[in-house]
């Protein structure tokens, strides 16, 4: 068995096709999650008597598990509640009318909220108190505070850590070639399989992901330096 | 699927699931002893700054950390055979717990080298230069003095590393191995009850990490023991 290299480069070309899939399986789920991630972050920090302590077993149980049982229990699990919801309040609602792209990406949305929540929290309690306190005295609203000081310092030191979440979600996706949803390494597989050229195929699909990656972390590189630029230290 | 929830179902698997545990712990404790003696390997030309080396260690430290761990284990997979076979060595019947462990320690050794290198550089050089002017040479200073701030610097990184190696290890299935989700995707075949079959492994695997963080958090505190206690529990 030799390698080819000519089929590395058609493989190249057929499975970058869906690379939009995937950015949107991935971006999608990063933002959702961000927003999932601010709000379990301030309950958190807020101290509530319910909701605290079930927002930590969400966060704890979703960073304690492997993605790929979220997307199988969200995949099999939704369904059975949708169908169980429907038969009780008699709608003429049917889960397999759902397509399997939406469990991805409620699964990995969820997912993606509680690696957020977790940046998001220790972002904003790396923001030292006198801020908040001097953002008082100048008068202002906590909301006002949260709004114009504590958060975008908190989300310019959480930048790195974002970085990795997307990127970490970027190949999260590659999971969903479980449930056959041709994105990247589904796609892989399928052009593997019709040409007996597995090695090939992987090869190219490897590329494909490094690359997003690298442009991802220059990108994450060049805005860290934008939103740093008026904190230059102390000299 | 039927439509109800059998939580008999989840008490009767556990166990059945629990005697493939030893196979999932035989794949993390192998990538991780192996990765560690890996990834000392590899931080040291570009600790050292050894040029040739460095570079070709620092492209294969970024493939690792852009491409998805499933992707690597399919060119493990399909690539290790291939290679060998130039060499007329037959490899494709060889057990895929092998080409698992084999992607594991790959993808580890590339955490743990960039981990090992940032906390080594993480301790002062005065130190080194105080272990020298006390008379201790080259392999003292970093074994005695070196050596035990940068471990504590790195444990918290390198326990969270092999949490998460952990959990990938939930994917070799993929390529045939008999673990856990192996055994439970079987289980599936034969009882049709997905569900309760991947909750079951969910709570198996939550179980575990769970634990794992508690050894590894009275682990750190024992590391950081003569530190100061302001800056440890700030």
């Amino acid at each position: 068995m030799t390698i080819d290299f000519a089929f590395i480069f058609e493989a190249f070309k057929e499975i970058s096709k869906v690379l939009p899939l995937t950015l949107f399986m991935t971006i999608t789920p990063v933002l959702l999650g961000i927003i999932i991630g601010v709000i379990v972050a301030f309950v958190r920090i807020q101290q509530t008597k319910f909701f605290t302590p079930l927002l930590n077993f969400y966060v704890s149980f979703f960073r304690g598990t492997p993605i790929i049982m979220h997307i199988m229990l969200v995949y099999f699990g939704v369904p059975f509640i949708v169908d169980v919801l429907a038969k009780a309040l008699k709608l003429n609602v049917q889960s397999s009318s759902i397509p399997i792209i939406f469990f991805v990406l409620l699964a990995l949305t969820l997912s993606a909220g509680a690696y957020a929540s977790e940046i998001i929290r220790s972002g904003i309690l790396s923001v030292p108190k006198g801020q908040l306190e001097a953002a008082y005295a100048v008068g202002l609203t906590f909301s006002q505070a949260m709004r114009r000081y504590i958060l975008p310092q908190a989300f310019s030191k959480s930048i790195p850590n974002f970085t990795n979440v997307f990127i970490g979600f970027l190949h999260a996706t590659s999971l969903a070639f479980f449930l056959s949803v041709k994105e990247l390494t589904g796609v892989a597989n399928i052009v593997a399989s019709k040409n007996l050229k597995f090695l090939e195929a992987f090869i190219a699909v490897g590329i494909i992901y490094w690359g997003v990656s690298a442009i991802v972390e220059w990108l994450a590189h060049r805005l860290e330096k934008k939103v740093t630029a008026y904190n230059k230290g102390g000299i | 699927m039927a439509n109800d929830f059998d939580f008999v179902l989840i008490a009767k698997i556990l166990p059945i699931l629990l005697q493939y545990l030893p196979v999932t712990f035989e794949i993390l404790v192998f990538s991780i002893l192996f990765g560690i003696l890996l990834g000392i390997g590899i931080a040291l030309p570009k600790l050292l700054h050894i040029n040739v080396l460095r570079q070709i260690i620092t492209i294969y430290i970024s493939f690792i950390r852009g491409t998805p761990i499933l992707v690597q284990l399919f060119l493990v997979f399909y690539g290790i055979p291939a290679l060998l076979m130039i060499v007329h060595i037959d490899v494709t019947r060889m057990d895929a717990m092998y080409f698992v462990i084999i992607t594991y320690t790959l993808s580890n050794a590339a955490a743990f080298a960039e981990i090992f290198r940032a906390s080594i550089l993480t301790v002062d050089r005065g130190q080194i230069e105080a272990a020298y002017s006390v008379g201790l040479n080259g392999t003292q200073a970093f074994v005695r003095i070196v050596f035990p701030q940068a471990l504590r610097v790195a444990f918290p990184n390198l326990a969270n590393t092999m949490i998460s190696s952990l959990k990938d290890t939930s994917l070799a299935f993929s390529i045939g191995v008999m673990d856990m989700v192996g055994r439970g995707e079987t289980l599936i075949a034969s009882t049709t009850r997905a569900l309760e079959i991947y909750l079951a492994l969910s709570i198996v695997y939550y179980v575990i990490v769970m634990l794992l963080e508690r050894v590894f958090k009275s682990n750190e505190r024992y590391l950081n023991r003569y530190m100061p206690k302001e800056a440890v529990s700030s």
